[in-house]
């Protein structure tokens, strides 16, 4: 038997990109989410520019085995209660879990690629810096 | 192989978080199996210094029509 959560209070400001606040108890938790983060110097904005086809978004990542050696476990709960009085928590994001109450399987997958484009002009300025 | 686990009062005042955030967890409470993977890429050739390709190609397309 699973042990009962009490939280009194809990204030998070931001839960965004595939992400979740579960309050109560569950048995599967699967998240996937992939990000491709484009900082430029210009203000250029196209969706179809980059298609997701990098190599970051196909790789298989390996995920810590489970172990399904059997073990024998016992657990008593001398006191089936974890209190805490407040959480707080300013933001959940990419494929992440805020979790009060128990849970039995959790699996969540982020990929995130980030691309940094720049003038021309600022190189020619980092060039004349290095040769001096 | 045999385990005994005794979970004795566990009683917290506050916790204060920044930011939880690329595939991970905050439990508060019991689990049997947790797999989280983050994969993350900003390699040097990421860092692209130039020219805008496409957006010298949609000028391209604007004086075809």
């Amino acid at each position: 038997m699973s042990r009962l959560s009490v939280v009194h209070l809990l204030k998070a400001n931001a839960v965004s990109f595939s992400s979740v606040v579960q309050v109560g108890d569950s048995q599967h938790i699967r998240l996937s989410g992939r990000a491709l983060a484009v900082q430029r110097q210009f203000e250029y904005v196209d969706s179809n520019e980059f298609p997701l086809a990098f190599p970051i978004f196909t790789k298989l990542i390996p995920l810590p085995p489970v172990d399904h050696e059997h073990v024998c476990r016992y657990t008593l709960h001398d006191c089936p209660l974890i209190a805490v009085h407040s959480i707080r928590i300013i933001g959940v994001s990419s494929t992440s879990v805020v979790h009060i109450g128990s849970t039995k399987n959790v699996e969540a997958e982020s990929r995130v690629k980030h691309i940094r484009q720049l003038t021309e002009r600022r190189e020619r300025h980092a060039r004349s810096r290095r040769s001096d | 192989m045999n385990m005994t686990v005794v979970n004795h009062h566990l009683s917290v005042g506050h916790i204060a978080i920044g930011g939880v955030a690329s595939a991970s967890l905050v439990l508060i409470g019991d689990s049997e199996t947790i797999q989280l993977a983050s994969a993350f890429d900003t390699p040097p050739e990421s860092l692209i210094i130039g020219p805008f390709p496409q957006k010298q190609n949609n000028k391209k397309n604007e004086e075809k029509r």
